[in-house]
């Protein structure tokens, strides 16, 4: 079964749709048509772009490229995770990309290994869309779950101390901000995981019954990726945080103010 | 255990923060069993003089010891087991009140603890608090409960940073009582409070004049 093709002048059509919300932002004064045009032009040309990235990379085929495409776009994800938390980015880039990488390739190795019957692990098709997929996917948690371990310890510092001061070990003392950390950045995760197929029809099997697949294929890897997504999300904040906290704290046990980034009026007005 | 032993030694420690000197050029000797009050006016640095024991802040020069030891990145881990601190904020964290005791006293450190506190907490007018909030006690309630675990710890030094400033006249002597009659520890007191300054037990150290008082 192949997919139906949209013609170009098709795809023109849909976007006539956005002659809806233009007409709402004029009419009640929303003024999203800046804002949404901005959007809407980015989307069509990345995606424009990637299409086209992709479809030699499919053709082509060759493992290193994949692979190296693959850290390309754990690189990015790193950098979103990072740069929305309160620390420096150069302070704890490295420690961060180590830990996505090992949580992103772990569980793409797993999955093209002992569970989907691919020809090679490396095969673009399945090592890019489903690095993809999970990067994308474990991105939030990632961001909520290492902004708020930094966040919450810079905030509660006194009561932090106050611990160490009990004689606390450092893996007592942080254990409540870990533990918290991670919770918090699963939730989204547990709740969609929770209501899957009911509420949410999730777009890798949206994509997969469009591709062609039967159903019942599409639920399969819905349910392969929802364990990846989890497995790795978990692995990736908590891995992260072990990691950093070796450049964020010190030998005294306590946090460094030197690799937070300096709160310049405007970025605090924003938060 | 000799009444004349250093416990705490400050050797020419300066101490600044972000350029702003806070500790100029101290050079003080705490010893064992000694009662001291740290007095000055606020933002002068007491607190922050406790905090360098502990190894929270590093000095930009001198010499911190706690028990014959240089307080550093190593040493400092086990400095915080021989004091018990009562910080300025009473810092006890959110949650109810039995689930913090639960978490002290599952601390590694303190497993070898008899860590009952229904007496002292008797004693220090605590009855009926176990199940509240920590964050709905009042802050008098609050300081007693930092005490009384502070007591628990089973350390010989005390750091008590303004643990006095939320208690009547009544519960004021009650504690300061209690911990100026154990001759076998050393308490370092920072309060303005009369209670403790006005003590015969005590000697006054005038943190801005860097002198002793009496
Ligand atoms: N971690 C820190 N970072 C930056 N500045 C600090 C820090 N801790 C203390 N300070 C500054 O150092 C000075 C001394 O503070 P400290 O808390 O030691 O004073 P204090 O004598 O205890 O005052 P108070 O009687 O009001 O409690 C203050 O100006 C304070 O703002
Ligand atoms: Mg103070």
């Amino acid at each position: 079964m192949e997919t139906l093709d949209i013609p170009l002048v098709n795809l023109a059509v849909a976007f006539l749709l956005l002659l809806i919300p233009v007409g709402i932002s004029i009419k009640y004064g929303l003024k999203l048509i800046k804002p949404l045009f901005v959007s809407i032009v980015r989307m069509t040309i990345q995606l424009a772009l990637i299409g086209v990235f992709l479809k030699y990379l499919f053709q082509w085929n060759n493992a290193f490229v994949n692979i190296g495409w693959l850290l390309v776009m754990i690189v990015v994800a790193v950098f979103s995770s990072v740069k929305s938390s309160s620390i420096k980015v150069s302070s704890i880039f490295l420690p961060a990309f180590i830990s996505f990488s090992v949580a992103t390739l772990t569980v793409v190795f797993f999955l093209n290994v002992f569970v989907v019957p691919v020809n090679s692990v490396f095969d673009a098709r399945y090592l890019i869309v489903l690095g993809g997929m999970l990067l994308g996917n474990s991105l939030r948690g990632n961001i909520v779950g290492i902004s708020t371990f930094y966040k919450r310890l810079k905030m509660d510092s006194n009561h932090y101390l106050y611990v160490l001061s009990l004689g606390a070990t450092e893996t007592e003392a942080l254990m409540p901000y870990l533990r918290e950390s991670v919770q918090l950045a699963l939730k989204p995760t547990l709740a969609s995981m929770a209501t899957m197929g009911i509420v949410t029809l999730p777009g890798m099997m949206t994509g997969v019954i469009l591709g062609g697949a039967s159903p019942e294929v599409a639920i399969k890897y819905q349910i392969i990726i929802m364990i990846g997504i989890v497995t790795s999300t978990i692995a990736s904040v908590v891995l992260t945080i072990v990691l950093t906290k070796r450049v964020c704290i010190d030998r005294y046990g306590v946090l460094r103010s030197d690799v937070f980034r300096k709160e310049t009026p405007s970025r605090r007005k924003k938060l | 255990m000799s009444g004349t032993s250093a416990v705490i030694e400050f050797a020419g420690v300066n101490l600044s923060f972000s350029g702003k000197k806070v500790i100029d050029d101290l050079s003080l000797v705490i010893n064992s069993g000694d009662k001291v009050v740290i007095s000055g006016k606020s933002g002068c640095g007491k607190s922050s003089l406790l905090s360098l024991v502990l190894g929270f802040v590093k000095p930009d020069s001198g010499k911190v010891v706690f028990g014959g030891v240089a307080v550093d990145g190593k040493t400092a881990w086990n400095v915080r087991r021989e004091i018990a601190l009562i910080d300025q904020d009473v810092s006890l964290g959110s949650g109810s009140v039995e689930s913090f005791l639960e978490f002290v006293s599952d601390l590694k450190v303190n497993a070898h603890l008899d860590f009952s506190p229904h007496k002292l907490m008797k004693f220090f007018h605590l009855q009926g608090i176990l199940h509240k909030n920590l964050k709905d006690l009042s802050g008098g309630e609050r300081q007693r409960l930092a005490i009384v675990v502070s007591v628990l710890l089973n350390r010989k030094v005390f750091f008590l940073d303004e643990v006095t400033s939320s208690l009547d006249a009544n519960l004021k002597k009650k504690v300061a009582d209690y911990f100026l009659k154990r001759d076998d520890w050393t308490c370092v007191i920072v309060s303005h409070d009369p209670v403790w300054l006005e003590s015969p037990s005590v000697r006054v150290f005038d943190f801005e004049e860097k002198v002793w008082k009496h």
